[in-house]
């Protein structure tokens, strides 16, 4: 008699919150899976996680109100002791010293100082990106002062990604979507922030910012809408009518999402960061 | 792809910082503060708050650097800063710091910017939510969750930056997600389901 098909036991709320972000290992992520793929329930839980932790993920990144220092020295470690301490001491260290004269210890090891460690080693150096899914080859060879990344991201509630200034760490250029696939007739939100940009233009042609949605090379251009966070971060973007979009039939297909930023200080230096784009058909 | 060698830069800057170079830990504070002060923002609630803890971390680390030997800097970094957030805490100021209205009212909501002006508002009001549910979060959950959702590091990371087994991370991030969906569930026009969605 054939047996029923086993279904993997239901994951907790930790294993599914930690499958979100790849921290289980293989055995557990395919159990996880599994289950998921024939649990309604489950798999509604997990997309609740998943939109909570992208809703998180997308509060804004702050520019700090101002800009954080070292003083010219270090700060004394130690105090001036009052002369009588210093009196005392003195004897004390005097008494100790003949004491030890005094003594015949045999030969041993001398003391070290213990060593001072945080935490163990091992720990993985987090990408600059909030991107769910690792990087893919980039959509064209950059040149040596283009810095580029392009996230990978196949059925995420959101859709974003960060590339961060190789000269200068405090400025980045960040681009989302509110989802990743969209009917034909959809409405795309997108954002792009330019953090740490040298100019505070709202014009996307003082910023050097195009915005274009590319397939197998062609592709049309947005104009980004600027508006300006509290703190100064020029940010652009906008409400998108897919259906408005001059793009040769068919429209269904997988498209690319791409911000460039030619940095306005005459460097000729560029940010290119990409995500992707489903328009369903 | 964004070339990322991070790690091995923080070493020649922490060797460099270790002997005393000033201008290799000014490298270090230009490459971390953005992260750092967002973290204690999120933890305490206020920009000069945060802004102040940033800055006292960097100034710990710097008169500390020579005792670092083996752990990463950056985890090292943000161990400070959370003990900052904690002892900020314990002096007594307000749990759950509600943001100034002025400040909220600037804020551009999720990242999202739109040339809608209702669109920008119930941006800023999403905005507004998310922050209000992870500042009703207890600490421990709260330090969690943003380490790893705003901050973005790996749980093992956060477990050295915490000084907590990785279980206690696992746990107190997927709790604290739990809670902060009940939350913003609450308010299903800002935050549909997609159960929701499915149904319209």
């Amino acid at each position: 008699m054939p047996s029923e098909p086993r279904t993997p036991a239901e994951p907790t709320l930790e294993e599914l919150s930690a499958y979100l972000d790849h921290e289980l290992d293989s055995a557990a992520e395919a159990r996880v899976a599994d289950h998921v793929a024939g649990c309604d329930e489950c798999r509604a839980r997990l997309d609740g996680l998943r939109e909570t932790a992208h809703a998180i993920r997308a509060l804004p990144m702050e520019t700090p109100p101002r800009r954080f220092t070292i003083p010219e020295q270090r700060r004394r470690g130690w105090r001036w002791a009052p002369a009588g301490w210093i009196g005392s001491a003195a004897v004390a260290l005097l008494l100790i010293a003949v004491g030890i004269q005094n003594l015949h210890l045999p030969a041993g090891p001398t003391a070290t100082s213990g060593s001072f460690s945080t935490n163990s080693g091992g720990l993985a150096n987090a990408p600059a990106t909030r991107s769910e899914k690792g990087a893919v080859p980039p959509l064209s060879a950059p040149s040596p002062f283009t810095q580029q990344f392009d996230a990978q991201s196949a059925g995420a509630a959101t859709n974003a990604a960060t590339v961060v200034d190789s000269s200068n760490s405090a400025r980045r250029l960040v681009l989302d979507t509110d989802k990743t696939s969209y009917p034909a007739n959809g409405r795309m939100r997108v954002t792009v922030q330019l953090i740490g940009s040298p100019s505070t233009s709202l014009q996307s042609a003082d910023q050097g910012l195009t915005l274009t949605l590319v397939r197998n090379g062609q592709g049309v251009a947005l104009r980004p809408v600027g508006v300006e966070s509290f703190n100064g971060t020029p940010i652009f973007g906008g409400w998108y009518d897919l259906a408005s979009f001059p793009l040769s039939p068919p429209l269904a297909g997988d498209y690319r999402l791409q911000a460039t930023w030619l940095i306005p200080d005459g460097s000729g230096r560029v940010l290119q960061v990409s995500v992707p784009v489903r328009i369903a058909g | 792809m964004f070339p990322s060698n991070s790690l091995n830069d923080d070493r020649d800057l922490v060797g460099r910082a270790r002997r005393g170079d000033r201008e290799a830990f000014t490298q270090l504070i230009v490459q971390y503060q953005v992260p750092l002060y967002n973290m204690a923002l999120r933890m305490v609630g206020k920009p000069d708050d945060a802004a102040d803890i940033a800055q006292e971390a960097f100034l710990r680390a710097w008169e500390k650097i020579r005792t670092l030997r083996e752990a990463p800097f950056k985890s090292w970094l943000f161990q400070i800063a959370a003990n900052l957030c904690y002892d900020h805490f314990r002096r007594g100021r307000r749990y759950g710091v509600m943001p100034d209205e002025e400040i909220t009212s600037n804020v551009v909501g999720l990242g999202i910017a739109t040339p809608d002006p209702q669109e920008r508002a119930e941006a800023n009001e999403r905005t507004r939510l998310v922050r209000d549910c992870i500042q009703a979060l207890d600490h421990d959950m709260r330090i969690a969750i943003v380490l790893r959702d705003v901050n973005g590091m790996a749980y093992e990371e956060i477990a050295a930056v915490l000084r907590v087994p990785l279980g206690t991370v696992k746990s107190r991030i997927a709790r604290a997600r739990a809670q902060v969906q009940e939350q913003l569930q609450r308010h299903p026009d800002f935050f549909p389901t997609t159960e929701d969605a499915h149904a319209e």
